[in-house]
C-alpha cells in the first residue's frame, strides 16, 4: 500500500484545484472591464482608421409589429456586481419613461425588458438569446462588465440586433462586428489620461505601480499608463504585483518605499486597493495613490479609510460635476428613486438607453437594421457622461474621461480630459 | 538575475515575512489538528475563517462602528470583544460542521469524507453569498482599531554626509511650500489644477523644490538599515504567539491534550483505553476553529481586508500548504510551516519577483511532496491505508 498519505495529498491537490476553479469566476468578476487580454498601449478612444473593418452582420434582426417597441437590457441585478447592474437598469428605466412621456414614436411606446445575468457571462448570453428570440427586441443595452459583454456580443452580431454596451471598456469588444457599440471610453484612454494628470497636474516625475497580475484589466491599464507616463518624460521606478484576494501588501510596499516614489499608480480593483492604501499609510508613506475606474464604488472611502481621502481615479461620471446635463440628470434621478446614483453606471445606463432611443427617432423604420444604421450615425449626442459620437468611430465614441478625487462623502470632480487634449 | 537585490531591506522583509506567516500558522494549526485526529483534510476550514471575519464585522457594527458611523473613539476592550466573539462563534460553527457533515461520514471511505469537506466549503461560500453582505465588499472600519501607524527601528543609521545634504535641501523646499500656500490662501477660489500663470509658476517651483528635497532625503534613507514595525502586525504576531503557547500547553500538559494525542496516534486503541473519541474530536474542532476565528478577526481588523464569502479561499489554500510543509498532523510543524511560507513569500517579492510570490506556495508544496512527503517535522513512517 502507498507510502504515508500520498493518496490524501493527491486528493487534497485535486481539492485545491476544485476550490480555486469554483471560486475564481466569482472572485475575479468586478465591474467595468474584466477578463482576458491586454489593451493596446497609448491609443486613444475612437479609432477611426479601422472603422471599415468591422464585419457586417448577416442576421435578420427584429421588427416592431404591435403598437409597442421592445428594447432589452441585460444587467447584473444579482451577484457580486449588483450595485452596478441595479444602477444601470434604473438609469435605463429613467430614459425610457422620459421618452414615453414625450410621446414615443408616433404614439408607439417603448417597453423595456430587463434581464438579470447574475453577474455571470453565460447567463448574459442566454439572456440575450431569450430577449431576441422571445421578446423580439429591436436592440439590446448592456453589459456593464467586459467579460459578460464579450459573451453577449457575438449573439447580437449573429442575429443582427444592435447592442449598446454600458460600461465595457475592454478595447476589442467593438471588433466583434458592426452591431456592437458602447457609450463608455476604452481602457486605452484611461492610462494616458491618468499619466497626463499625474505628470502635468500633480507634477509627479517618479511613479511606482501596483498591478493585480490576475486581472487583465489591471495589467493592461498599467502597461498603457507606463507607456504614456514614460513618453511624457516621467520614470516608472518599479512595478510590483499582487493578486486578487491578497490581503497583505507589506512586502511590496517595503520595496516601493525604499525607492521613494512620488506617487503610486494602483491599477487594480478597489477591494485590494483600499487595504493597500491603508497599509501604505501605516508604513508612513505620504504620497498620492491614483488609479482607473476599477476604483469606482460608493464605499471606496470606507474601504480605503482615511488614507485614501484625497487620492484620484479616472471615471466616466461623477455626481459632483456642475454641468447642466449632470445636474438635470441628478434632479430626475432623485425625483424617481429618492437618492443619488451610487456608481457611474446609473449615468452610463441612462446614456446607452438614450442613444438607442435617439436612434429610434432617426431610424427610417422600426426594425433592428434601420435602428443599427441610426445608432451608427449618432453624432454629438449630448449625454450625461459627455458628448457621444459613434459615426465613423468603430463603435467606440471618443469620450472624455473625468479625474475625480475621493472624499469622505463620495467623489469630487477634479478635471475632465478629452482624448484630443492628450499630448501624445 | 539577483543583481537588483537590496540587502538593506532584507531584515525588514524577513520581519514582514514572519508577521505574514503568523496568520498562516494560526490557520494551518486547524488543518493539522483535524488531520491529526481524523485523517481528514478539512477543506471547510478556510470558510470557518471567512465566517470569523464576518462575525468580527458584525460585532464592530454592534459596537457602533457601522459603515456610516462617525465614532472614532475605540479601545482595546472593543478589540478583545471582537476577538472573543469571533473565536466563540467560529468554535460553534466548527462543531456544527463536524456534527452535521463529518460525523455521519466517519465510517465511510476517506474520499467520501474529503468530498464532503469540499461540499461544505462550497456550500458555505455560495450560501453565505445569499445572506452575508458581500457586494460591494464590506470591511471593518479602521476607527475600531486604536493601534494604527508604525514605528521605525534603526539598525544602521543613515550616512551623516547624505543626511546633511538632505537637511540642507529642506529650507528651500519649505520656503517654496510657504510661498505657494500663501498664494493659495490669498486666492481661496483658485483651483490647484488650473491656476493663473503667476500661481502656476509658484506651484511649479514648489513641486521642483519638494522633489529635490525628497531625492536627497531618499538617498539618505536608503543608506540606512531599518525595520518598520506596524503596530497592527505586532499585535497579530504577539496574539498568535500567545495563542500558540496556550495550545501547546493544552496539548502537551493537560489530560484532554493527552487524550487528543492518543486519538491522533491510534484512533481505535484510544477508544479501547476509555478515551471518549467523539468528545475529543469535537474538542479538536473547537480549538482549531477558534484559532481560525482569531486569525480572521485580526486580519480583517488590522489589515483592513475587504470581505466576500471567498475571503477564506486564498489564505486557506496557503495555510494548507504550510501545514503540509511542516508535516501535516504535527502541531509545531504547522507553526514552522506557516512562518516559513510567510518568509518565502516576502523574500520572493524582495528579490523583485512579486509576480511569482503566490506561485512560491505551490512550488514549495510540490518540492515537499517530492522530496519529503512527510513534511519537515512530520514522520515519514509508512502508513497503512
Amino acid at each position: 500500500m502507498p507510502v504515508m498519505s500520498y493518496k490524501s495529498f493527491k486528493l487534497a491537490l485535486a481539492g485545491i484545484v476544485l476550490l480555486a476553479v469554483a471560486g475564481c469566476d466569482k472572485v475575479n468578476e468586478t465591474p467595468a472591464a474584466n477578463a482576458g487580454g491586454d489593451t493596446k498601449p497609448a491609443a486613444t478612444g475612437g479609432d477611426t482608421t479601422t472603422a471599415a473593418n468591422r464585419p457586417a452582420s448577416t442576421g435578420e434582426g427584429n421588427t416592431a409589429t404591435g403598437d409597442t417597441i421592445p428594447i432589452g437590457i441585460v444587467a447584473s441585478m444579482s451577484g457580486p456586481q449588483q450595485p452596478w447592474g441595479v444602477d444601470c437598469v434604473n438609469g435605463a428605466k429613467l430614459a425610457v419613461d422620459e421618452f414615453n412621456k414625450a410621446g414615443g414614436i408616433n404614439g408607439k411606446k417603448v417597453i423595456l425588458f430587463p434581464m438579470d445575468d447574475a453577474s455571470k457571462a453565460d447567463q448574459g448570453k442566454s439572456a440575450v438569446e431569450k430577449l431576441i428570440g422571445d421578446n423580439k427586441v429591436l436592440a439590446i443595452i448592456g453589459e456593464v462588465a467586459s467579460g459578460i459583454t464579450l459573451q453577449m456580443a457575438p449573439t447580437c452580431q449573429a442575429k443582427g440586433v444592435p447592442d449598446v454596451a454600458v460600461g465595457a471598456t475592454r478595447d476589442e469588444i467593438t471588433d466583434i462586428g458592426n452591431e456592437i457599440f458602447r457609450v463608455c471610453y476604452t481602457d486605452a484612454l484611461q492610462g494616458p489620461v491618468m499619466a497626463q494628470f499625474a505628470y502635468k497636474d500633480l507634477g509627479l516625475r517618479k511613479v511606482a505601480m501596483m498591478t493585480d497580475k490576475t486581472q487583465p484589466y489591471s495589467t493592461g491599464l498599467s502597461k498603457s499608463f507606463a507607456a504614456a507616463f514614460t513618453k511624457l518624460g516621467g520614470t516608472i521606478v518599479k512595478e510590483e504585483f499582487y493578486e486578487t484576494g491578497q490581503t497583505q501588501f507589506t512586502a511590496q510596499l517595503t520595496n516601493l518605499q525604499k525607492l521613494n516614489p512620488e506617487g503610486v499608480f494602483a491599477s487594480g480593483y478597489f477591494p485590494e486597493v483600499g487595504p493597500m492604501v491603508k497599509q501604505a499609510a501605516d508604513d508612513g508613506m505620504k504620497i498620492p495613490f491614483f488609479g482607473g475606474d476599477g476604483w469606482d464604488t460608493n464605499n471606496i472611502a470606507q474601504t480605503g479609510g482615511k488614507a485614501i481621502i484625497g487620492d484620484y481615479y479616472c471615471n466616466h461620471y461623477t455626481n459632483d460635476e456642475k454641468s447642466p446635463e449632470v445636474q438635470n440628470f441628478l434632479t430626475k434621478w432623485t425625483a424617481a428613486y429618492n437618492s443619488k446614483p451610487a456608481t457611474a453606471m446609473g449615468a452610463l445606463g441612462y446614456d446607452a438607453t438614450a442613444v438607442v432611443l435617439n436612434g429610434l427617432k432617426n431610424a427610417k423604420g422600426l426594425n433592428s437594421k434601420d435602428l443599427r444604421d441610426a445608432i451608427d450615425n449618432t453624432v454629438d449626442f449630448k449625454g450625461v457622461t459627455g458628448s457621444i459620437t459613434l459615426k465613423g468611430h468603430h463603435g467606440d465614441p471618443p469620450k472624455r474621461a473625468l479625474v475625480v478625487q475621493v472624499q469622505p462623502q463620495g467623489t469630487i470632480f477634479k478635471a475632465a480630459i478629452d482624448p484630443s487634449q492628450l499630448t501624445n | 538575475m539577483l543583481a537588483g537585490l537590496d540587502f538593506r531591506t532584507l531584515p525588514e522583509q524577513v520581519v514582514n515575512g514572519l508577521f505574514l506567516g503568523a496568520i498562516y500558522a494560526l490557520i494551518a494549526l486547524g488543518y493539522t489538528m483535524v488531520y491529526g485526529v481524523l485523517k481528514l483534510i478539512n477543506f471547510a476550514h478556510g470558510e470557518v475563517y471567512m465566517l470569523g471575519a464576518y462575525f468580527a464585522l458584525f460585532t464592530s457594527y454592534a459596537l457602533g462602528f457601522g459603515p456610516n458611523s462617525t465614532t472614532t473613539q475605540s479601545s482595546v476592550w472593543n478589540l478583545l470583544l471582537m476577538l472573543l466573539v469571533s473565536m466563540v462563534a467560529c468554535a460553534i460553527i466548527g462543531v456544527i460542521i463536524e456534527r452535521l457533515a463529518y460525523r455521519p461520514m466517519r465510517k465511510s471511505s476517506r474520499i467520501s469524507a474529503l468530498i464532503t469537506a469540499i461540499g461544505v466549503s462550497l456550500f458555505l461560500q455560495y450560501c453565505g453569498a445569499l445572506f452575508l453582505p458581500n457586494s460591494p465588499p464590506p470591511s471593518i472600519s479602521e476607527n475600531v482599531n486604536p493601534y494604527r501607524g508604525s514605528t521605525r527601528l534603526t539598525l544602521v543609521p543613515a550616512s551623516s554626509q547624505l543626511q546633511k545634504l538632505a537637511n540642507d535641501a529642506k529650507p528651500a523646499a519649505k520656503q517654496a511650500d510657504d510661498a505657494y500656500a500663501a498664494y493659495m490662501a490669498a486666492h481661496p477660489k483658485a483651483d490647484e489644477f488650473s491656476l493663473p500663470p503667476d500661481g502656476q509658476t509658484l506651484r511649479d517651483a514648489k513641486l521642483e523644490a519638494d522633489r529635490k528635497a525628497q531625492d536627497a532625503q531618499s538617498q539618505a534613507d536608503t543608506s540606512a538599515v531599518s525595520i518598520t514595525i506596524r503596530y497592527g502586525e505586532l499585535i497579530i504576531f504577539m496574539t498568535s504567539m500567545v495563542l500558540m503557547a496556550l495550545l501547546t500547553y493544552l496539548v502537551m500538559f493537560t489530560k484532554r491534550g493527552r487524550a487528543m494525542r492518543a486519538v491522533s496516534h491510534d484512533f481505535d486503541s484510544a477508544a479501547l483505553m476509555g478515551v471518549n473519541v467523539d468528545n475529543i474530536i469535537t474538542f479538536t474542532f473547537i480549538v482549531g476553529s477558534a484559532l481560525a476565528g482569531a486569525g480572521a478577526m485580526m486580519q480583517a481588523t488590522f489589515k483592513g481586508t475587504t470581505m466576500t464569502t471567498f475571503f477564506g479561499l486564498l489564505p486557506g489554500v496557503k495555510a494548507f500548504v504550510a501545514a503540509v510543509l511542516g508535516g501535516i498532523g504535527n502541531i509545531p510543524g504547522a507553526v514552522l510551516g506557516g512562518l516559513l511560507m510567510g518568509v518565502a513569500e516576502t523574500l520572493v517579492t524582495w528579490a523583485g519577483y512579486s509576480r511569482w510570490s503566490d506561485a512560491v506556495a505551490f512550488v514549495i508544496l510540490i518540492a515537499v511532496l517530492l522530496l519529503r512527503p512527510g513534511g519537515l517535522l512530520g514522520s515519514s513512517k509508512v502508513e497503512k491505508v
